[in-house]
């Protein structure tokens, strides 16, 4: 069957009729571009076995392969030596949070966490919603991100969407969608096509999820995302398999895991977790905050014992995912290549593994 | 001999490759030789606590109404399933722990299969249940063969009694084989389960990012095209292990709040105080570490830098964080790949299986044995919750503290742990109370000695301590730092942490062969320890042998 359509992220229903045209011609060109892969570097063009849901049939064979990972920044973990290190690091900055998940605190005058606000929306989807339909961008923040925000606030004297504003743009002041600069769609698709191509080096076919991403050069080797996802994506096309992000194109939550969580009360810290954007299969907007008729905050809330100081500490409980699509199994009949460019390089390895400080 | 006799001497001659996998087939051909067959009957729950029982003994309708965990609730309900997937659909038709998650493990999971087919891959399930996020259920099994005949075992967590219930498949019936309190208490202190279940909690060795030879979010275990498993339900509804990290460590949690909780009376007396102390002052058990990049990386990237695991250096996890919360600030050591590379040439690393051989490191670089979250997780729990006092924990953890694990300097501190206590405030609470026989002692040994140090460290002024053993920590990872960059600094190294993983080789947790590799140092090679000034020597013998949790 082929697609009809692409669906906007989290399949919400911002859009009028011509906008969702637009952001179907959006995804639909950046999935042909990626496609057609980077014709100026060796080994990377075309990549044969990844294909447009659109153009393309996908055929009854097929299978969906979910790929999570944790939302933490792993650079940061990997280079602080205490947790409350890290948890302070990656609450000081939108610009750490590079796995797909970026984060807002609103805390109390004492410094208890009473609300945290976690978003996994890519900024193209703002950025078409900014220029096709202002208004609605408008009323989006003031629903989510704070009543009193103003036009101006979002849109500079020439009318252009503004993503860095002062309602998206830290990590107490509103998160709308993402901004950190990996953290992008187009970024997903483009190493997710990169990685379906089988590679083959000094005779041996690669496997590992690290000489995978330093061979085909594909997304930010420091991430836990982008190199599980080409891993992943890589190992389905092993099976000689097409394969494409499926529809709705996008970045979701997975899940919150309450493992060694505690309620002051005993309740169910699951129950705390909500979903505020998106639909059930494909959440977008997550929110951690306890109703004001518990009389308990957040940050009363203990994990393995330890308050919740930062919402840094939930975000080693949340899951990021994607959906990958595959079908025509056994059948493709792409060849294998060699690296990209140069053997294996070493810039990236040496990128991933030095201390930042 | 008794029959629990044979089955234990039997146990302990299956070969390193894999044991506690081996346990329900061994104990079949076990009994075959002494026992017959038909001995235990289907349908019928037995007991036998490896180390404690002599003899299988069915369990009466009333013991097992004691068994508050959901196995136990299925057993006693009639329900005995005989396989993983029997045993879900069960809890599936009761609407018990109805949250599942599955997770997979193999120390051949990198190994491709086109490569060495005849490998054993040991393949196995790790399956969770619960009502919540928790873990009230857990399962673990062969996810290869027959699934009647591959080797089953289930931990279940009893909320009224506050501990894990174990279990396991034998011989085409269920046997209870202990609970936690089985793990910590003579006789069966490192037998049968407990080998593994050291301190009666979920195990999971390679607890931390990259969990080596686990299916994670950092790799994939490797499978054929046309590998059965890959139609599995549980394979395909597989999750990663960095959500079973979550688990596993709030399992152990749950089991130490429940145990602390028991461990003191109303009078505030902690008989068997001792079970928490060795926790403190031993190595009861370890985790495994490693860098966060693959060896055959690290090894072709000569210019990169390597970033070591923390926990090689000092037992990081509990130093510098609540409650002990000593403010250390440095930067991780590293290595370049040349150094790297070069000392796996040198030392002839590889990765040996019968007669199969892997040149190299195992698959993600520098795997060391680090301080186990369940020695961690009691300390810190035995600190919040006023049994010890952070600065009596932090004065027996510095002691040595450049050796994390295997201390002999700080397990002679053991002897002078009480084996009953009394948590009296009016004289100093307990941790006054050993500090005062630790420093009596003091007085008639060397100044360097384990006693000294620890009054030493002791008499620091409570506003002062914390920083005073940041200064420490920070000037021996400078230190380090500075030798690691040489060739011959790190090549210490090296040899220290093979020195480590020789003493974790010895341990009952070494279970496969595949988990650590083997260098051409000689097993019998003196074993090393670190110095403070980021030297190493050979380790010293002290005169006290400390305590160990298991038999050797």
């Amino acid at each position: 069957m082929i697609l009809d359509h692409f669906d906007p992220p989290g399949e919400v229903s911002d859009l009028n009729d011509a906008a969702r045209k637009e952001w179907n011609n959006f995804i639909s060109a950046a999935v042909d571009t990626a496609i057609v892969g980077r014709a100026d570097h060796a080994n990377d063009s075309p990549r044969a076995q990844y294909y447009n849901l659109t153009k393309t049939d996908t055929a009854t064979d097929a299978k969906f392969q979910e790929v999570s990972w944790i939302a933490f920044p792993r650079v940061v973990k990997l280079n602080s030596v205490s947790d409350q290190q890290r948890w302070r690091r990656a609450e000081s900055s939108r610009d750490v949070q590079d796995e797909y998940c970026e984060w807002s605190v609103t805390r109390r005058a004492d410094g208890k966490i009473m609300r945290a606000t976690f978003t996994c929306e890519g900024p193209e989807y703002w950025e078409l919603l900014a220029r096709t339909q202002p208004d609605t961008l408008l009323d989006l923040y003031r629903e989510f991100i704070d009543p009193t925000v103003q036009r101006d606030d979002l849109f500079d004297a020439s009318g252009t969407y503004i993503p860095r504003n002062k309602w998206n743009s830290t990590t107490t002041n509103g998160a709308m969608h993402l901004i950190q600069d990996a953290n992008t769609l187009s970024a997903e698709i483009e190493l997710s096509a990169a990685a379906s191509i089988v590679r083959v080096h000094n005779g041996r076919q690669l496997t590992g999820e690290q000489e995978l991403i330093e061979c085909a050069q594909y997304g930010v080797p420091q991430r836990n995302s982008d190199p599980h996802i080409g891993g992943v994506v890589n190992s389905v096309a092993r099976l000689k398999a097409d394969l494409a992000l499926s529809n709705p194109v996008g970045l979701y939550f997975k899940g919150l895991s309450t493992a060694g969580w505690a309620t002051p009360d005993g309740s169910d810290p699951q129950s705390y977790w909500k979903y505020i954007r998106g639909s059930a299969e494909h959440p977008v907007r997550a929110v951690y905050e306890v109703p004001d008729s518990k009389g308990f905050t957040v940050s009363d809330i203990t994990i393995q014992g330890a308050p919740i100081m930062f919402a840094a500490q939930i975000t080693d409980f949340i899951s990021i995912k994607l959906t990958a699509v595959a079908c025509r199994f056994g059948q493709s009949t792409a060849s294998p290549m060699d690296c990209v460019g140069v053997p294996a390089g070493i810039s990236a390895i040496t990128a991933t593994m030095l201390p930042t400080r | 001999m008794t029959r629990s006799e044979d089955i234990v001497r039997d146990w302990f001659r299956i070969g390193p490759r894999r044991r506690a996998t081996a346990w329900s087939e061994h104990a079949v051909v076990t009994l075959a030789e002494n026992i017959d067959l038909e001995m235990l009957k289907p349908r019928t729950l037995y007991r036998f606590v490896m180390g404690a029982d002599s003899d299988f003994s069915i369990m009466s309708s009333s013991e097992i109404a004691q068994l508050a965990d959901p196995m136990g609730a299925l057993l006693g309900q009639g329900k005995f399933p005989l396989t993983a997937g029997a045993l879900l659909s069960e809890l599936d038709a009761a609407g018990m722990v109805p949250r599942q998650s599955s997770f997979m493990i193999s120390e051949a999971g990198q190994i491709s299969p086109d490569r060495a087919s005849s490998l054993h891959r040991d393949v196995r399930f790790a399956i969770v249940r619960g009502k919540s996020s928790d873990a009230d259920l857990a399962i673990s099994t062969g996810a290869v063969g027959d699934p009647a005949a591959v080797f089953l075992q289930v931990a279940g967590w009893d909320d009224r009694a506050g501990l894990f219930n174990y279990y396991m498949r034998v011989s085409g019936t269920w046997v209870w084989a202990g609970n936690s309190y089985h793990a910590l208490a003579s006789p069966s202190r490192g037998y049968g389960c407990f080998d593994s279940h050291v301190n009666g909690s979920l195990v999971m060795k390679e607890l931390k990012q990259p969990w080596l030879n686990w299916q994670s979010m950092n790799a994939t275990i490797q499978l054929a095209d046309d590998d059965p498993l890959r139609q599995n339900p549980l394979y395909q509804s597989l999750s990663g292990a960095e959500e079973l990290e979550n688990i596993v460590r709030a399992g152990i949690s749950r089991w130490t709040r429940a145990r602390l909780k028991h461990a003191v009376t109303t009078d505030r007396e902690i008989p068997n105080s001792d079970w928490l102390l060795r926790q403190l002052c031993t190595t009861t058990t370890v985790n495994l570490a490693s860098t966060i990049v693959a060896s055959s990386t690290a090894a072709t990237a000569p210019s990169a830098t390597l970033l070591l695991p923390l926990g090689f250096w000092f037992n990081a996890d509990v130093l510098v964080n609540p409650p002990l919360n000593i403010p250390v600030d440095s930067a991780v050591p590293s290595v370049t790949g040349k150094l790297y590379a070069d000392s796996l040439a040198r030392y002839d690393f590889a990765l040996v299986q019968d007669d199969f051989r892997q040149p190299g490191d195992a698959f993600f670089a520098f795997v060391v044995p680090e301080a186990a979250f369940e020695d961690i997780d009691v300390i810190r729990q035995m600190v919040t919750t006023g049994i010890l006092t952070a600065h009596f924990a932090a004065s027996v953890l510095m002691v040595d503290f450049p050796n994390p694990v295997f201390s002999p300097a700080r397990a002679t501190l053991f002897q002078y742990m009480p084996t009953a206590a009394t948590l009296d405030p009016a004289a100093g609470g307990l941790s006054q109370q050993i500090a005062a026989v630790i420093s009596k002692a003091a007085d008639g040994h060397p100044a360097d000695s384990p006693e000294a140090e620890f009054k030493a460290n002791w008499e620091l002024a409570e506003s002062e301590w914390q920083n005073v053993f940041a200064s420490r920590i920070e000037s021996y990872l400078a230190a380090v730092t500075e030798r690691i960059s040489s060739v011959a600094g790190f090549d210490d190294y090296v040899r220290l942490a093979e020195s480590r993983r020789r003493e974790f080789k010895r341990m009952r947790l070494n279970e496969f062969a595949l988990t650590l590799p083997v260098t051409n140092i000689p097993l019998d090679a003196p074993l090393l320890q670190m110095r403070p000034d980021g030297t190493i020597q050979e380790k010293l013998v002290l005169a006290t042998q400390p305590e160990e949790s298991a038999p050797q």
